[in-house]
Parts: C-alpha cells; structure tokens; sequence
C-alpha cells in the first residue's frame, strides 16, 4: 500500500508537471484523486486492511492527498498563468501608433464664434438665433434701409423667386424672400417677439453677391448684439466693446471709434483695433467691426417706444476676427477644409 | 472722393501736418483710404539739365554715355546712363555729386563698367515721385537749365482719398469738407466772395439765344435754373484751375468746362453748360425721354432711353440725361461763344434708377443720387459765372430761368444739452456742445424752459445742406463726432443679469458638433448653395425647381443646399488627393428642403466617413457601416428631444443618385418635425466623384420650431435592485423579416406571458444567422429577455414558467418557429 501510495504520488508529479491546458488538468484530477480515481481506489483498500495497521495506512494516504493536493494546486497555478500569458498576447509597443482615427477638431469658425458667446455670456448676453433665408422687411425695411439703397441690389443679395414660399420662415407682409445679408435681421425678429430689457447675440451665416477672393467669400459669418434698455450710452457701448477685445487679445489692445453711417444706428461708428502684440495689425489701426446707437425707426417698426427705450447694436465678421487671432491670411481656407489646415485650431 | 489739400487751403488756412489733418479726417468720420503726394520737397544738388549727346557705352549693350548741360553756357559732364530714353535734346532731373537721393542714396562720381559718370539722370520714381521707372522724367523744354528739380517740378500737393458716407453728399465738395475740418481745428472757414449778381429782374429774355424753359417732369426736377453768359471766349484755362483739377484726378479740357468741374468739386452742386447755338429752337424742356429715344452720350456711346429717364431737350431733341451726362450733340467747344449754364435739383431716385439702368455714373450723378443742397442752386451757379467771365470773357444777358423751387428744407430740431449728455453717457459742457454745433453752422435759439429747474431748451436751427440731421439723436451724433470719439471715457460693462438662456438650436448644434468631434471627425464648413442638376438628382425635379436662387452669382452656387453630403463629399476628395489622412468629416449648418412646393429652413447635421483609406494601418480595425451610421444619428437626434428608433423607417429601395439601394434607409418624415438618412453612399456615384471605396453617411434634419419644443426636464424613476433573470430564444423567420417587428413581436409575448407578478425589463436581439441548419429563404434571430422584479428575486420556476409560455404564444404565429 505505502509502496501503491509512493508510486501514485510520483505518477502525479510527473503527469501535472507535463500539463498546460485546462482541460486536461481536470481530467488528470479526475484520474488521480476523482470518485473514481486512483486515490479513492486505494483508500477503499483501507477497509480491507487490518485492523492495527488502519492508523497507519490512513495516515499514509491523508499524507499522499496532502501531496497530491499540493502538485494539483501547483499545476493549476501554472496553468492559469499559463492561460494569463496566452490572453495577454505579446508585450505592447508603447511606441506603436493608434490605429484608431485621430482626434476630430472643432472648426475655427466654430471656435471663435464660441470664444466670442463665452465673452458675451458673462456680460449676460444670450444666444439666440434666426432663420438664414429672410425677407426683405426684416433685412432691410425694418431696420431703416431706403426702398432703394444699393445694399438691396440683385447685384449685392440673393434673392429668392417672386413667388418662393417658405413654409417656416414668416414674412411681415407679402415681401420678398432673400438670403440674409447681416444678422441684424434677428435683432428685428428678437424685439418683435420679446418686451425690453433684451441683451442678445446672434451668430450666422450671411450671404453676400460677392466675388470670391482672399478677403471676400459669398457665404461668411457675423456675429449680431443687440442691448435695449432704459439709458443706455455711447459709453456703455464703448465699454461692451473695449471688455470683448481686451477679452480677446488682452489688456494691451487699444479700441477706436470712429464716426460711420448705418441706416439703423444713430450715432453710428465704425471700431478700430491696434495692438503691438499681434504682429500684422499692431502698426496700424485696422476696422474690426461696426456699431452704434439703435435708431429710433428701428424700434418703431417693432413696436417699442424710443422715447422709453434706448439701445446699442454692434456686429462684426467671425471670418475677420478669425483671421486676426489665428493670422490666416485667406479666407477660402476656412471653406476648403483641408485638414492639415482644421487640425491647426484647438 | 479725392480731397485736394491745396485747394482745400483756399477756405481754411490749414498748416498742420498732413498726418495730423488725415487723422483728423478719419476721426470726424471720413475714412482716409489713401494719401497721394505730387511735387517734391527740396532735394540739394538737383537740377534741370539738358542731355547734349548720346554715344553706345563701349563695354555695355544696354547702357548710355551721354553729355549734358546742368547750366545756361556750362561745359557739358559726362554720364552714363541705363534708361532707354536719354535722348540727346530732353531736359531732365539731373542728380549732381553729393545729392542725396529718397532712399538714402548718395551721388558720387563713379567709373561704370569704365566709363566716367558725374551724376544720375532721373526717373520719376527716383525722385520719390510715384511709382514710374520706365525711363528718364522728360521735363518741359521751357524750363531753365540748373534749376533745382523742386523749384521746377514745384511744390505740389497732398490729396486725400476719401470715403465719404451716404448721409453726408454735403462733404463731397472741398468746401464742405473744409468746413467740417475748419470746426475740428477751431479755424474759420472762408468761402469765395461772388461777384455775380442776381440778374436784373424782368429782363427780357433775347431770344437768339434762349427763350424759354419749361419743366414737364416736376416730380423729378423740382427746381430747374438757367443763365445765359453772351460772348466768351473759348480757351485752356489758367494754370492755377488745371492743377486743380487734376490734383483730383479731372482732365482740363477747356475754360467753360473747367469752371463748372471745378465749382462741382468746391461746391458739390453739379453743373452744365450748353452751347447756346446748339440749342435748336432756343427752348430748353426738361421733360421724360420718349421710349426708345436716343442720345449719344460724351462718352460716344448711343444710349437708348425709356420713358422713366429724364432729359434736357431743345426743340428737336433731348441733349443731356439729366443730371447725369451730357451729350455730343450739344458740347461747348471752341467754336461757342454764347454758353446756357443749368444749375439744377433732380430727384435723387431718379437720378438713381436712370443711372443703373444706364451702366453710366458721372461725378454729377454720384452727387445727384445722394442729395445735393436744395438751396445751392443760384450760388454756384453766380461763382461759376464769376469763373467764366474771370477765364472766358463775356456777360451775362437775358433773366434768371428759374423754374420750380427748392424743396422744403427748412429743420429745426428741438433738444436738450441733457437730452445730448444722457444719450452720450458723459459730461460734455453745455457752451463746448453749442461751440461745436455752430462751427458746422447749426444755429441755436436758447429758451429757458420754465417748466424745469435747470437746463434749457434749444431750438437747432439746421442749414440747407444737412438733410440728414432731422432728430435729436442725429445730434448726439454730432456732438459726440466733433467733441471727439477719442473722448467717450472708458468703464468698466455694467450688466444686469436678464434670465435668458441660449436658445435651444444653439444648444442642439453644440451639442451635435462635440459628440461628432469626440467621436473623432473633423468639422468643415461649405457654402449653402450647390448646383440645380445635383439637387434634381439627389432630391427631386420638384426641388431643384423650388430651391433655386433669383439671381445665382454662378452656375454651381445657385440653388439652396438640400443636404450637407455634397459638400461634405468634395471635403474627402480634397482630402484624399492631398493625402491628409481624414476619413471621417462632419458639418453642422442649416440647408433647405422642398415639400409641396414650399421650402423648409432645417437644421442639420450631416457626416461622412470613408471605409477606406490610402494610409494603411498595422492593426485592422471593423470598418464603418450602415450600423455605424444610425448609432450617431441616434445619439444626435436625441438631443433635439427625438428618438431614432420611434421613427417610421424604411430602407431605401428605388435607384437614387446619393444612396445605395438595399444599404441605406430613412427615417421620420421632415413635415413632423424630423427627418434622418444614413447608410452607405451610392457606389456609382462616388467612383465618379472620384473617391475610392465606400462612404458611409448619416444626414439628420430637424426643424427649428421642433427643437426649440424639445427641452424637457428629466424625472427620475425607481429601479429594481434585486438581480435580474436572463433567457435567450431563438426564432427561425422568413428571410426578409425585419428584426425590429420580430423584437416587438417577442416583447409582447414576453410581457403578456410574465403577467404582473414580474418584470421583462429588456428584449434585446444579439444574433443574426443565415446559412447551413436553416432551410432555403430563412433566417435566425436570437433574442435575450431579462426578467427582474421590482420586490424580491426571482424564481428559476418562475421565469421558466413565464418563458415557456411567451415561446407557445409566440409559436402560435406561423411565422415564428423556435430554432432548436
């Protein structure tokens, strides 16, 4: 028995040391200490023995389990490992590049007329927005545009036909439908709709007839804010202004006014920038943006009384700021879409 | 409009420097586009020289030795000289040694290619004078041999270019820009003293010359006035009016023309002379043009007129196109010796409306279409007359034609100097408002209001010329202009909070753009106008008829964008050929679509992602596909408060230009609010585009009134805690079933079958088969049902109780069997 025993032990050590799957893991364990396995074969010999040797024997055997226990735990150690190993694969390459696509860019556009929201949030500035197809009441009538300043050429504005019908952009009468030309018109649309205090800016696409070169492009972006309040000022405007520059180039900057002429502003200016720092436009004063007092005509053609309302109005190009703050000197780049060009702007 | 300084300094003794004038320019409101400079300033050592002889240099094709003379009598130097015209007999600026050049450039005596050069002759551009170097500045033969250059050349002049706004016609003149800069720099304004007269009242008219004037379009002329000068004499002007006028950039052509461009320029009222003997019949009729009717314009071009044109005509024929551009037929020229002078106020609109429809603008027009001073008729008139007869001779016969009047002008305007402070937002001092208002001649009446504690009232007197001030407001303008932009104090934004939050479209589109960014695309942005085929092929007839532009600029821009795709696709080619490595590009922007007839602003997200790519990759990764695609769509279109998956789908069967049949779908209809298309792009189509292997798309339109409805507040509901208890069947099905219908179908019998004592919380397909063990035109789906219950765990008895019978109702359907 002791020698039966000696001999299932060693048989162990040398089966489990020559495994490395599972499965025949658990068979070996089957075999050797199973119901039906060798160790319970020799253990039911133990009932036949005799008596005074029974103390003996099961000692032996509960020594040879101990054994046995201890090469099993120790194979299965060893296979788990094994099975780690082989989940694992091969080491990684820290080096190796991701196969994954890269990360995406927001474009400039996109990040500048953000910057701009941001600034204008905290000065209590909301977002509102307003269709891109208009009517020539809300981009011109109502904002104090002569029947026939040139602005409303066929040669400066896409029109839409005579007879277009826009399901959901509304008209005030019968007028015609045409691309917007300025985001002014959502100042009309916003008054119209909301009783005063307002502090709004509307950022959108504009359409303008325009020869596509390095400084024009047909389709660009604006960026409208809107204030009416009881006693607003020339200063008050002033100070909005000189807060979103120095926001967005720093204190350095300097802003001028300039006197300017907008059918919808009275008094109207035009805002120069000059700032050392910023290479190309710090030897000069270069035009940013346009601005003024809202007309009174404005507000009567909305309903609110100038006589109890007064306002600012300003507007300014995404494209040409976004020029200014990332030095791209052609604005096609921002329509053409190469990535070597978007992945620029984070 | 071109401001000369020289000419500006006849009605204001303005001395500063041109720097400091150009800025003051800007800064009261008229934008200095450009400064030009002629004549010269000193330069030593400089002077008229006359080249003698000219001899082929010895050693050089291309150069001269030339002989000149630098003075009356002197021994001819010797210089070599590169410019092709240094022919002997031409007088030019001769650099001697040790002048100085612009540039920093000395003159020495020099060995050139071995030949001895005592000096430089000149090109224009070498004596700082403009940009000409195409050879020597040939001077006049008149002048003096060693005169300095700038005494020869002279002194010269400065001239702005200006822009000069649509509400000021009053500063297209020289006198009324002197007047805004004489009240910028506290200096007086001189205007020229007219010798002119009104000329004597009840003269008779003589009728060889003029007889009569009558106005038949009054509306569009309301005040018409003509004079009669008798015996001039035709001839160049005199120096002093030719440099004006071509300091300005006008041709002199002779004393009368002259005279009336030149009183143009001062005083903005255009003016026209006729000769007198052209003037058939002697009467002058201002009247509509006859359809049709013609007249060769000074420019020798025939212009056909229409009846909305307004004329000056004698007897027989129409003359001028009133107010814009006289014609051929009636010219002064040297044979005139009695001139009609016509000093006039057309309609601005009508000057307007006949001049675009001409394609002819004039300085007359120009100034015509913005609004010329309504009263400044008879004085221009009598300072040309005083320039006629000073330069031409002659006097003036006959009365004054004057026909109609000047349209009401008369403003005042009252206001408050608070009314001025409050609009401004800072302190300007009462007298400092009231200097600055008069200097542009506004006239104040003060009155003490008696009503008030302080303060008074002013009644603003306002002059003929400033038709655009009308309002209180427009004189903030005014003061705030001429008290200087530069002085609105700075301060801090003072800024109530008002409870607004960005508008929900905002939010949907920022939204859209950081999950597409995250999700590794790139934005672009296209324009919002594609071709007329391109919508009939992707859309429909109907579209391309109803999204097309008025007036496009070019073929390609001229419908409305129906889809954001096209563009999107132009961007991955792009990309493709430059080898950028992009495969994945998004846009976020509005486009247009057509139902019924009618066109519908959408908001929309469109996104392209090419299966393949030139740059091969070391580890293969799944490629994108129609799933791809309706995941993104889902996630976006819940943020406008939409579910993908409640929408009514369906594949896309018939043949379309942008999509592959059987391999894209859509889903929604855009007329309830939402609209989204995705799957892989027609194949067809993008191997014409040029782009090589698949592209998967996803398009989602929603409606900007559907958005703005969609914000809704979560509400939180309670969950099981209790674990959950999983089956799977599997159904064998007809091949062409759709898996949706299936999973609802499972759903049903499920949630019938579990009754109320237990939950099916989830029934979720995680297998598709097809193939080998199932028969001919079928297919497999596996379903996983998740049971839970909200109070206790469940019992294997149960859920397997529950299982069982939602499989027997299910079998009960012929359509359904379970796979074994």
């Amino acid at each position: 028995m002791q020698a039966a025993l000696q001999a299932l032990v060693e048989k162990a050590r040398g089966d489990l040391a020559a495994l490395s799957a599972r499965p025949e893991f658990e068979a070996a364990k089957a075999r050797f200490v199973g119901p039906n396995g060798e160790l319970t074969a020799l253990m039911k010999q133990l009932g036949a023995a005799p008596k005074e040797q029974k103390p003996i024997l099961g000692k032996l055997i509960n020594q040879a389990k101990g054994e046995l226990q201890t090469l099993l735990d120790a194979a299965l150690a060893r296979i788990e490992q094994a099975e780690i190993a082989a989940q694992l694969g091969p080491a990684i390459d820290p080096t190796l590049p991701s196969p994954d696509s890269g990360a995406g860019t927001t474009h400039p556009l996109t990040l500048v007329r953000e910057e701009l929201c941001r600034i204008f949030r905290k000065a209590g500035f909301a977002v509102v927005e307003g269709p891109e197809v208009e009517t020539e009441w809300f981009c011109f009538d109502a904002l104090n545009t002569p029947a026939d300043h040139p602005a409303r050429d066929l040669q400066d504005t896409f029109y839409l036909p005579e007879n277009a019908l826009v399901a959901n952009v509304s008209q005030r009468t019968k007028e015609r439908y045409l691309l917007r030309t300025h985001t002014s018109s959502v100042q009309i649309r916003t008054m119209l709709k909301q009783k005063p205090p307002v502090r709004i800016i509307s950022p959108g696409r504009v359409f303008r007839r325009d020869t596509i070169d390095a400084t024009h492009s047909a389709n660009f972006h604006q960026l409208e804010g809107l204030y009416v309040d009881r006693n607003v000022t020339v200063k008050d405007l002033k100070a909005i202004l000189d807060y979103l520059f120095q926001s967005l180039l720093g204190k350095d900057i300097k802003t001028r006014f300039r006197p300017h002429y907008f059918g919808y502003t009275e008094p109207s200016f035009e805002v120069d920038l000059s700032a050392k720092h910023l290479g190309k436009i710090g030897k000069e004063w270069v035009e940013i943006m346009g601005c003024g007092m809202v007309d009174p005509a404005v507000f009567e053609s909305v309903g609110y009384d100038p006589k109890e309302w007064t306002g600012y109005a300003f507007g300014m190009g995404i494209e040409r700021i976004a020029m200014m703050l990332y030095g791209v000197d052609d604005i096609r780049y921002f329509y053409q879409n190469d990535a070597r060009f978007l992945r620029q702007f984070v | 409009m071109k401001l000369s300084l020289n000419w500006l300094r006849r009605y204001v003794a303005l001395d500063r420097p041109v720097d400091e004038i150009s800025n003051a320019l800007t800064m009261i409101g008229f934008e200095v586009e450009g400064i030009a400079r002629t004549g010269l300033s000193p330069i030593a050592n400089v002077v008229v020289g006359e080249i003698v002889t000219r001899d082929k240099h010895p050693g050089a094709d291309k150069l001269s030795v030339c002989t000149v003379r630098v003075a009356p009598e002197a021994t001819p130097i010797q210089i070599v000289c590169g410019a092709p015209n240094c022919d002997a007999g031409h007088r030019v600026p001769v650099a001697l040694p040790g002048a100085v050049m612009p540039g920093d450039f000395k003159i020495k005596v020099s060995k050139i290619r071995g030949v001895e050069s005592n000096g430089m002759m000149c090109s224009a551009r070498e004596l700082g004078l403009g940009d000409d170097h195409g050879g020597l500045l040939v001077l006049p033969n008149t002048l003096t041999l060693g005169t300095p250059i700038h005494e020869a050349i002279g002194a010269g002049d400065v001239v702005f270019d200006l822009e000069i706004t649509p509400n000021r016609p009053d500063c297209l003149s020289h006198l009324g820009l002197a007047r805004e800069l004489a009240a910028w720099f506290r200096l007086p304004l001189q205007y020229p003293a007219i010798k002119t007269g009104e000329p004597t009242a009840g003269a008779p008219a003589v009728p060889h010359l003029l007889e009569s004037v009558a106005v038949t379009a009054e509306e569009d002329c309301p005040h018409y006035t003509a004079h009669v000068v008798s015996g001039v004499k035709i001839g160049p002007s005199p120096a002093w009016l030719q440099e004006a006028l071509q300091a300005v950039g006008l041709r002199p052509i002779n004393n009368v023309v002259d005279v009336t461009n030149f009183v143009l320029m001062e005083t903005g009222q255009p003016l026209h002379a006729f000769d007198a003997k052209k003037i058939a019949g002697h009467r002058l009729t201002i009247r509509r043009a006859a359809e049709g009717e013609k007249l060769v314009t000074l420019d020798n071009k025939e212009r056909v007129l229409t009846e909305r044109m307004l004329v000056i005509a004698d007897a027989e024929k129409p003359l001028v196109v009133a107010g814009i551009m006289g014609g051929a037929n009636a010219e002064v020229d040297a044979t005139t010796t009695d001139l009609v002078l016509e000093s006039a106020f057309f309609k601005p609109t009508a000057i307007r409306a006949t001049a675009k429809k001409l394609g002819l603008s004039s300085d007359s027009s120009y100034r015509f279409e913005r609004g010329i001073d309504p009263c400044g008729l008879l004085p221009a008139a009598r300072r040309a007359i005083d320039l006629i007869l000073e330069t031409a001779g002659g006097q003036v016969v006959g009365p004054l034609f004057n026909v109609g009047s000047a349209p009401a002008t008369e403003t005042a305007i009252e206001v408050t100097p608070d009314f001025i402070r409050a609009r401004a937002g800072y302190d300007i001092p009462d007298a400092t408002m009231r200097e600055l208002l008069e200097a542009i001649e506004l006239e104040i009446e003060v009155r003490n209001d008696v009503t008030r504690l302080t303060g008074s009232i002013w009644n603003v007197k306002v002059p003929s010329w400033r038709g655009d001030l009308d309002r209180d407001v427009d004189l903030v303008e005014e003061v705030v202009r001429l008290h200087g932009c530069d002085k609105i104090p700075p301060t801090p934004v003072v800024a109530v909070a008002l409870p607004e939050d960005d508008d929900p479209i905002t939010e949907f589109n920022r939204a859209a753009g950081a999950y597409l960014v995250g999700q590794h695309f790139h934005e672009c942005a296209n324009y919002s106008q594609r071709s007329g085929p391109e919508t009939a092929a992707w859309f429909s007839d109907a579209a391309a008829k109803t999204l097309g532009l008025a007036n496009p600029f070019t073929e390609e821009y001229s419908h409305l964008r129906a889809s954001l795709i096209n563009g999107l696709l132009e961007n991955l080619r792009l990309n493709q050929d430059r080898r950028t490595g992009a495969t994945k590009l998004f846009e976020v922007g509005r486009t247009f679509r057509e139902v019924d007839g009618k066109i519908h602003e959408c908001l929309s997200v469109g996104f392209v992602i090419r299966t393949e790519s030139e740059d091969a990759q070391w580890l293969a990764r799944p490629a994108a596909d129609f799933y791809t695609a309706k995941r993104h769509l889902a996630v976006i279109a819940a943020n406008a408060g939409v579910t993908l998956e409640s929408l009514r789908v369906e594949r896309v069967a018939a043949p379309n230009a942008g999509w592959q049949p059987d391999h894209a779908a859509t889903f929604g209809r855009l007329t309830d609010g939402c609209e989204a298309r995705c799957g892989l792009l027609n194949l067809e189509m993008l191997r014409k585009l040029g782009l090589a292997g698949g592209v998967v798309a996803g398009m989602l339109y929603v409606l900007p009134e559907k958005v703005a409805e969609a914000k809704r507040r979560a509400k939180y509901k309670p969950f099981s805690l209790f674990p959950a208890a999983l089956r799977d069947i599997a159904l064998v099905v007809d091949a062409t079933a759709a898996a949706e219908t299936v999973r609802r179908d499972v759903a049903k019998a499920a949630r019938a079958a579990a009754g109320g004592k237990l939950a099916l919380e989830n029934v979720r397909l995680f297998d598709v088969y097809q193939g080998k063990g199932l028969p001919e035109g079928k297919k497999s789906f596996a379903f996983s049902l998740v049971y839970r219950a909200e109070d206790r765990t469940l019992t294997d008895d149960e859920v397997n109780a529950a299982f069982q019978k939602a499989q027997d109702e299910l079998t009960k359907n012929a359509a359904y069997a379970i796979r074994k």
